[in-house]
């Protein structure tokens, strides 16, 4: 079976750079609902997902999407599912089993402006909480990537699938309308320079595996055996021992617990990405992600033709927060401007927290429907610059 | 037929002393773990072998020969 | 003739062939029909030959599911309440080859999963679902379901229950599934032969099973905790479509119907349509 990939130039938008992402990473299954500003991802994957011979199928709802990639990845598959806003609270749920069950998959949120439904068809950025917290229960940690652009949106939907398998984990694409509908240069390249993580599986036989290894947290590349391996899996969404039968033990909720924490915590080296421009001399620094990167650079560009010593800060794995990355600025820089697309103040207050008062935290919010201009971040920055 | 309760899977319902058609069955003394008060098959020369006591039974506490027989048995039908 | 204490050493056959040990007892209260529903649907399964390499079960939330959760001596899906139909659906189109046994119950399958269960009946997925109907919420201790009968007392309804269940098996037929059946928990032989059937029909095979819940139903809506009263409540209150046939409508009200409502065998279904899709457009 070849890999789908189709390596070339292509002028095409993000969402549309995920899907095509997802194929080249091995993504065999594909269940979501209509939801502007994701839909495109949707339509794209339904024409090359047969392609393929791939799976892909427009569920009832949202919350069915969500449970039928979880079955399809324990069935075997790679899977993924896409929404925004409103579509990813309802997604919330599911999200849980995932977690709860160390199922590899993929969510994709092309964030728009809300709360609610918003401005459907316009950017926002106020999702960046809700996909490290909304899951009820706590008790875990949760991998997501930001893309800032059509290539990155392809490349790291690829990383994504492969983070997933590694950390048998579900892990978030967390992109945005900007993003998502901006046409640009995407280079697909050779299959051969792609680095796709297969699926791992047990080398042990059944009455030796376990399949949750509450007894060793912090593992990674743990095997995921699927249905109809003879493994005999239990796959179950109460707090369960490592065999997988229901327990109400507190020593196991506890174990439990710590492994979904500690698999990601325990293993921060490997899930540092970030993004620096200017920085080695910067005295104040810029700090966005996403669709709200790019106005940033410009902006710090501005500042510099003036003379301002600003430099960029990006963070590209956005959870777990890169908080070394940021306290390593903050006792660098004097003064650190969080510019995002919300008003309440999401990445602000990680940011806040991870510079340990080292520095002066900033936040230009914005409610959305627009990225910032690049002269809005300009005379903010003229305005708090000493 | 001889028939054997299975102790510890019994919960007293009383379905094969209310259901069994010869009355084979009669409540018995004695108690398992759980304190459910077990049957016992008294009348066992009026057995019919019907089986009903096994298929009434909730809990798989009740062992039956022929049971034993049909499921060791390949199924054969297939899907 | 004897009792044997020490239970694992001495099995039920069905217990020693196809459920983990371990895992039983069940935890069903004294009584409850689920289990002798769990009897049929091994019956069913030890005739047709089927193993635990080539059959999985999925189960909800509910007394329906819990009780058979990480029993199967295969593969067991446990998934949320009220999503087993799309989670069977990822399974299903994974694993095409594979049989799967649902089960589910009447919150589990008529309140928060209603809306998955009625689109699985659509896209007329080829799973077999086994409706555990006991006309209120077991596990959370006796509320009010889809199912409940109309003036009922349950805790969620003290002065009486003011809604109308709904007829799940006329759904699963207007929505399209191939086979949809309903008995009661006693009814063995039809019970193992319609499992059968089910299992064997491509389609969604969609059996519904009244059975008798003494803990809550009993208690709360019969004012009994007799597991004997329960059952004969339910044989009061249901009668064969063939005698249906012969009564007048008035005699019917607050009856509910048993037998075959549909076979259809011929009509596809989501999992079939999709391998002609693929056949059409893979392009490797």
């Amino acid at each position: 079976m070849s890999s789908g990939v189709k390596p070339g130039k292509y002028f095409v938008q993000g969402d549309e750079a995920i899907a095509e992402g997802a194929i080249a990473a091995g993504c065999r299954f594909f269940a979501g609902y209509p939801i502007t500003p994701a839909s495109e991802t949707s339509e794209a994957m339904a024409r090359r997902l047969p392609e393929v011979g791939g799976v892909c199928l427009q569920m009832e709802d949202e919350l069915a999407s969500i449970h039928a990639i979880g079955g399809a990845s324990v069935g075997g598959l790679k899977a993924m599912t896409i929404s925004s806003g409103p579509g990813i609270s309802l997604k919330l749920e599911g999200l849980g089993w995932g977690i709860k069950n160390e199922i590899p998959y993929l969510v994709v949120d092309i964030q728009r402006a809300g709360p609610s439904n918003g401005v459907a068809t316009r950017v926002g950025q106020g999702d960046f909480y809700t996909v490290r917290y909304g899951s009820a229960g706590g008790n875990s940690s949760l991998i997501a990537l930001s893309p800032n652009s059509t290539q990155e949106a392809f490349d790291l939907t690829v990383e994504c699938f492969n983070l997933s398998e590694i950390f048998r984990c579900p892990v978030f694409l967390l992109s945005d309308e900007t993003v998502g509908h901006t046409r640009e240069l995407l280079v697909i390249p050779e299959e051969s320079k792609l680095n796709v993580v297969k699926r791992i599986k047990p080398t042990v036989p059944p009455e030796q595996f376990l399949m949750y290894p509450l007894d060793t947290p912090g593992v990674t590349h743990y095997p995921f055996p699927n249905i109809g391996e003879g493994y005999g899996i239990c796959v179950s969404p109460y707090t369960h021992t490592s065999k997988g039968y229901a327990s109400t033990a507190q020593d196991i909720q506890e174990k439990m617990a710590k492994r979904l924490v500690f698999k990601i915590t325990e293993n921060l080296d490997k899930l540092v990405r970030v993004e620096k421009q200017k920085l080695e001399d910067a005295e104040f620094a810029v700090v966005a992600y996403g669709g709200n990167a790019r106005p940033a650079i410009a902006a710090v560009d501005m500042a510099r033709e003036k003379g301002m010593k600003v430099g960029f800060f990006r963070p590209i794995i956005v959870w777990p927060f890169p908080d070394g990355e940021v306290l390593t600025v903050a006792e660098k820089v004097k003064t650190i401007l969080v510019c995002e697309l919300n008003i309440d103040g999401q990445l602000v207050r990680e940011v806040s927290r991870a510079a340990k008062g080292k520095a002066e935290v900033y936040h230009l919010g914005s409610g959305g429907v627009e990225p910032h201009l690049p002269a809005q971040i300009f005379n903010e920055i003229r305005r708090l610059y000493q | 037929m001889p028939t054997t309760i299975i102790k510890e899977f019994c919960k007293g319902c009383g379905f094969c002393i209310a259901h069994c058609p010869k009355k084979v069955y009669d409540l018995s003394e004695e108690m398992n773990k759980k304190g459910y008060r077990l049957p016992r098959p008294v009348r066992v020369e009026n057995c019919i072998e019907c089986g009903l006591c096994d298929l009434y039974c909730p809990d798989f506490a009740i062992l039956l020969e022929k049971t034993e027989k049909k499921v060791r048995a390949k199924g054969k039908e297939g899907r | 003739m004897s009792t044997v204490g020490d239970t694992l050493k001495v099995l039920h056959p069905l217990v020693a062939k196809y459920l983990r040990k371990e895992r039983m007892p069940h935890m069903a209260c004294p009584g409850c029909g689920i289990g002798q529903v769990v009897h049929a649907a091994l019956l069913a399964i030890d005739e047709l030959g089927l193993t635990p390499k080539d059959t999985v079960w999925v189960q909800g939330v509910g007394c329906s599911s819990r009780i058979t959760y990480s029993t199967w001596m295969g593969d067991n899906v446990d998934a949320h309440h009220g999503r087993i139909f799309a989670v069977a659906t990822g399974l299903k189109m994974a694993r095409p080859d594979m049989n799967f046994l649902l089960f589910t119950g009447d919150g589990d399958c008529g309140a928060i999963g209603g809306n998955h269960f009625i689109h699985a009946c659509r896209r007329n997925l080829d799973v077999t679902a086994i409706l555990f109907n006991n006309g209120i919420y077991g596990m959370t201790g006796g509320q009010v379901a889809p199912t409940t009968p109309p003036g009922a007392v349950t805790t969620t309804t003290p002065y009486g229950n003011i809604e109308d269940p709904f007829d799940m098996c006329q759904m699963a037929v207007a929505a399209g599934a191939s086979y949809v059946a309903r008995w009661k928990s006693t009814d063995f032989r039809p019970l193992v032969s319609s499992i059968k059937k089910g299992i064997q029909v491509k389609g969604l095979a969609f059996i519904e099973v009244l059975l008798q819940c003494p803990t809550n139903f009993g208690r709360y809506v019969l004012k009994t905790s007799q597991p004997q009263e329960v059952l004969k409540w339910i044989k009061e209150h249901s009668l064969y479509k063939k005698d249906a046939e012969k009564l007048p409508p008035e005699e019917l009200a607050g009856k509910y119907l048993l037998g075959e409502f549909v076979y259809r065998p011929e009509r596809t279904g989501i999992v079939e349509r999709y391998q002609e899709l693929l056949k059409k457009h893979r392009k490797e």
